[in-house]
């Protein structure tokens, strides 16, 4: 369900320019022009360009891709598949050299429960994966320094697969009409080396041995 | 009902996190090259050495200790090695050539911590090329100690070396052999010698332009009963150099053997080879 309606999302909006028929409108007026919707998206009739604007802003801890990151993301598929990049730091005292990890994550949460009238409303569950590219290590190999192959991972990238859940407030709407929620959510994540670790020694480690805890702020704009 | 299975099912995932003594400092894990530890897995090499000096040998006994390496990514094997190394009479301490982790992260090595910690007798390490990864250096400097360091123990000492020369990209200060030199020259009152470091001299991975220092400054050491290293995974012992000096290799944890190395007389020695 959830590819499917990513895809009606894009081919919704291109990229580029929005859709136009009819008579040509000079550039710089104000297009108004009406993107045909995929049936049960509750998109805004707005120009496609709008819809690349991130819908959101994160602030993280943890999670393996930073002390503190800051990042943006979009939304689809009413709001259950999130996309997200986020810009992480680590200072020197916890790594040894100072790190700036670019991280990106994409996030399928099912299921929504409101909770009476509160405004609150409970995301039990979303999974996903984030990948990741760690800038300042220290010895991630010179020109020349080891043969070929002679250590078979990356060192700067890593890649792992994240679940969690989210409890969300409801913000007065944006001026744009657009529901508006502040979420706090937390993922317990891994990375490929971890689990690599994990399936090879099943004995004596175990899943909390391997899990990382990310602890977050999500702001719709 | 999948959102209530999904929620207790989350719910199960945290108890158990938490109730495996993960705290939560450590879990909300800034990067996997993020070093930080609990107290107690921190300066393992000087909390090790306190707690192996605490009980120094009694006249008569023999210097007895297991010598392993290699431990990088095989913790089920080493949770057998722990077993096994507690049921050896008359050790007293355990020896690790290098690579105590296979990525060089913080993690690995407090892993393979909370196996060796089990011992009855304590460990010491010598850091290895894949301790050296990404940040590995200062992930092995927080959690276990320095790089280059000795210790005298049953009228033996122990002088443990950075010999991983290609993490360096053989800028010809590594290995350190003036520091090897000093800490050779000076026994600090004992008889014997026993270097270990992790590539043997001989290997690609050695600095070729330090390895005729190295090798050397061992063959002028009369006190030295032998060099002892880890890299190759597999257990040797021979004279590469033809010079008299003996060097011993470990077996990898993966190989699931090690050694007994039993010290006696003026630098006599006896290796027991032992399966788990």
């Amino acid at each position: 369900m959830a590819p499917t309606l990513l895809l009606a999302a894009l081919l919704a909006s291109p990229p580029t320019a929005p859709t136009i028929s009819g008579p040509t409108i000079a550039s710089d007026s104000v297009v108004t022009a009406v993107v045909p919707a995929a049936p049960g998206l509750a998109l805004p009739a707005r120009p496609g360009v709008a819809r690349y604007q991130p819908r959101h802003l994160l602030l993280q801890t943890g999670g393996g891709v930073g002390m503190l990151s800051v990042g943006g993301g979009l939304s689809f598929a009413r709001r259950r598949l999130d996309l997200d990049a986020l810009l992480g730091y680590v200072p020197a005292r916890h790594a040894g050299t100072a790190l700036t990890i670019a991280s990106a994550k994409v996030k399928y949460a099912p299921w929504q429960l409101p909770l009476g009238g509160s405004g609150l409303a409970f995301t039990p569950l979303a999974v996903g994966v984030y990948g990741s590219y760690t800038f300042g290590l220290r010895n991630t190999g010179e020109e020349g320094q080891y043969p070929d192959d002679y250590y078979w991972w990356s060192r700067t990238m890593r890649v792992g697969p994240l679940l969690g859940s989210s409890l969300s407030y409801t913000l007065p709407d944006a001026p744009s009409g657009r529901a508006r929620r502040l979420t706090a959510y937390y993922e317990l994540a891994t990375n490929d080396l971890y689990g690599l670790s994990y399936y090879l020694n099943r004995r004596a480690l175990s899943l909390s041995d391997i899990a990382t805890l990310a602890l977050g702020l999500k702001l719709e704009i | 009902m999948p959102p209530f299975f999904s929620s207790s099912f989350l719910r199960n995932a945290l108890v158990g996190a938490l109730a495996t003594g993960l705290s939560a400092c450590e879990l909300v894990e800034f990067s996997p090259n993020d070093h930080r530890a609990r107290a107690d897995q921190k300066d393992l090499t000087a909390k090790n050495l306190a707690h192996l000096t605490a009980a120094p040998l009694s006249p008569g006994d023999t210097l007895r200790f297991v010598f392993a390496g290699d431990s990088q990514r095989f913790y089920d094997d080493a949770q057998d090695l722990v077993r096994s190394v507690n049921q050896q009479p008359g050790i007293q301490f355990m020896l690790i050539s290098g690579d105590i982790s296979d990525f060089g992260l913080g993690r690995e090595m407090r892993w393979i911590d909370n196996e060796l910690r089990k011992m009855k007798v304590p460990y010491l390490t010598v850091i290895g090329n894949h301790d050296h990864v990404a940040n590995g250096r200062e992930a092995y400097q927080e959690i276990f100690g320095p790089l280059n360091y000795s210790f005298v123990y049953a009228d033996t000492k122990f002088v443990l070396i950075d010999t991983n020369s290609r993490e360096y990209n053989f800028n010809g200060r590594v290995p350190d052999v003036p520091w090897l030199r000093g800490q050779l020259a000076d026994l600090n009152g004992a008889s014997r010698s026993v270097v270990i470091s992790h590539v043997p001299p001989q290997d690609g991975d050695f600095d070729p332009n330090l390895r005729d220092a190295y090798a050397g400054t061992l063959r002028e050491t009369s006190s030295l009963v032998f060099e002892m290293n880890g890299h190759r995974h597999d257990y040797g012992v021979g004279q590469p150099f033809n010079d008299g000096v003996t060097y011993v290799n470990s077996y990898a944890f993966e190989k699931r053997k090690y050694l007994i190395v039993t010290v006696f007389g003026d630098k006599q020695f006896r290796i027991k080879q032992v399966s788990f």
